[in-house]
């Protein structure tokens, strides 16, 4: 994210300075403004959705839609706590019904309930972001709306293109995730095992060290 | 018919809450509350991506990486009208939404352009947004693969969605 933000950042500031010195400033507040916009757009968005997902969690929808997605959701991510998978959930079910306000925070939540150590992403977290940013919406709405207000002959004949591309372009998102986590896997994987073992053997010994002792006191 | 199906969720939910015995009205005071937390930790990610944004836009880059990108991108099907929204999609989604009005406005709805254009812009997710907010709240500073690969996969559906538009 650094590399990518100073390198846009660095070659657009050289350019406008170049080309109108004095716009590179006020360009710069004009994003903020915007993003302050967006935010205020955002707060009123995330207070409805937060609300409505209270009240999932609380008469446990939230729950039955997560025993629902949980097979696959199990299968994708592995090894996370149960309010996580639930989060997953909702964000996957909002996600392909076409309600981000909701999707985004149950996706913030769910990031923010996963495990992890130290400040690298984990596997899970960047096939979750994978998945979100591939885009695996059903029902194209917005678009088809502004296709039709056009004029167009037949709004919906995106429909299926879209859904193809979207289902393509995540699937490929998964896969490519599934190999890196492989690929990245397999050392920690193996030092867990020995960990494993050796929290054993250490369990093992006094349990015998115990037993002998008993024995000898008999 | 569409219009109907999220308020008729809402209501059945809140039906559910009163058999359930839960407190609605307390529900949505929790979610104003959380409401405000989550934008005090997304405010400065989408902030900067915006800073960034307004940059690349005013500066002219975006349109100057697109003229240099489209003879490439025309070897994968995708046509030249619409390198620009493949550099925008990432970085953003009302910018996404307002060049696909122009170049619906330009190219005619139902031509071959604006076709590929409406499913990209239904079929793809704003990237460094989605990278940056979901982040927000957890103490993770390296990415590691989550951006090149959903770069990727999202240029590979437009590459798809391109080919879908001229057979369908």
């Amino acid at each position: 994210m650094n590399v990518a933000f100073t390198l846009i950042a660095l070659a657009s500031l050289v350019t406008l300075t170049i080309v109108s010195p004095e716009t590179a400033f006020s360009t710069m507040i004009t994003g903020v403004k915007n993003a302050i916009l967006l935010m205020l757009k955002l707060a009123a968005i995330y207070t409805v959705w937060l609300g409505v997902l209270k009240m999932m969690k609380e008469t446990r929808i939230d729950k039955a839609l997560s025993r629902l997605l949980r097979p696959l959701v199990k299968r994708l991510f592995k090894k996370e706590r149960d309010e996580c998978y639930d989060w997953i959930s909702v964000n996957l079910a909002s996600n392909m019904l076409g309600m981000g306000g909701a999707a985004t925070p149950a996706g913030i939540k769910a990031i923010g309930s996963m495990q992890q150590d130290g400040e690298k992403a984990t596997d899970n977290m960047c096939l979750l972001i994978v998945i979100n940013a591939t885009s695996i919406q059903l029902i194209p709405a917005t678009v088809i709306s502004i296709r039709a207000a056009a004029g167009s002959a037949n709004s919906a004949s995106i429909f299926f293109p879209t859904l193809i591309a979207t289902f393509i372009s995540t699937l490929s998102g998964v896969l490519i995730c599934k190999v890196m986590s492989l690929k990245n896997g397999k050392m920690p994987n193996k030092t867990a095992k020995y960990n494993v073992n050796i929290t054993k053997t250490h369990r093992l010994k006094p349990f015998f060290a115990k037993t002998r002792t008993k024995g000898n006191t008999i | 018919m569409s219009a109907y199906v999220l308020p008729v969720l809402v209501i059945l939910l809140i039906v559910v809450c009163v058999v359930k015995k839960v407190k609605v009205y307390d529900c949505f005071l929790d979610g104003a509350r959380d409401s405000l937390t989550l934008i005090k930790t997304v405010f400065p990610y989408i902030a900067t991506i915006f800073i960034g944004v307004e940059l690349f836009a005013a500066s002219g880059l975006s349109s100057m990486l697109a003229n240099l990108m489209s003879k490439p991108l025309s070897y994968l099907g995708i046509p030249k009208e619409i390198t620009e929204l493949i550099l925008l999609v990432p970085l953003s989604g009302n910018g996404t939404i307002a060049l696909l009005e122009k170049i619906i406005a330009e190219c005619g709805v139902d031509s071959y352009p604006a076709r590929c254009a409406a499913c990209i812009a239904g079929g793809t997710e704003t990237v460094f947004y989605i990278s940056a907010v979901y982040f927000s709240s957890s103490k993770t500073k390296k990415l590691r693969y989550a951006i090149p690969v959903s770069l990727f996969c999202t240029l590979l559906g437009t590459v798809v969605a391109c080919l879908l538009c001229r057979a369908m």
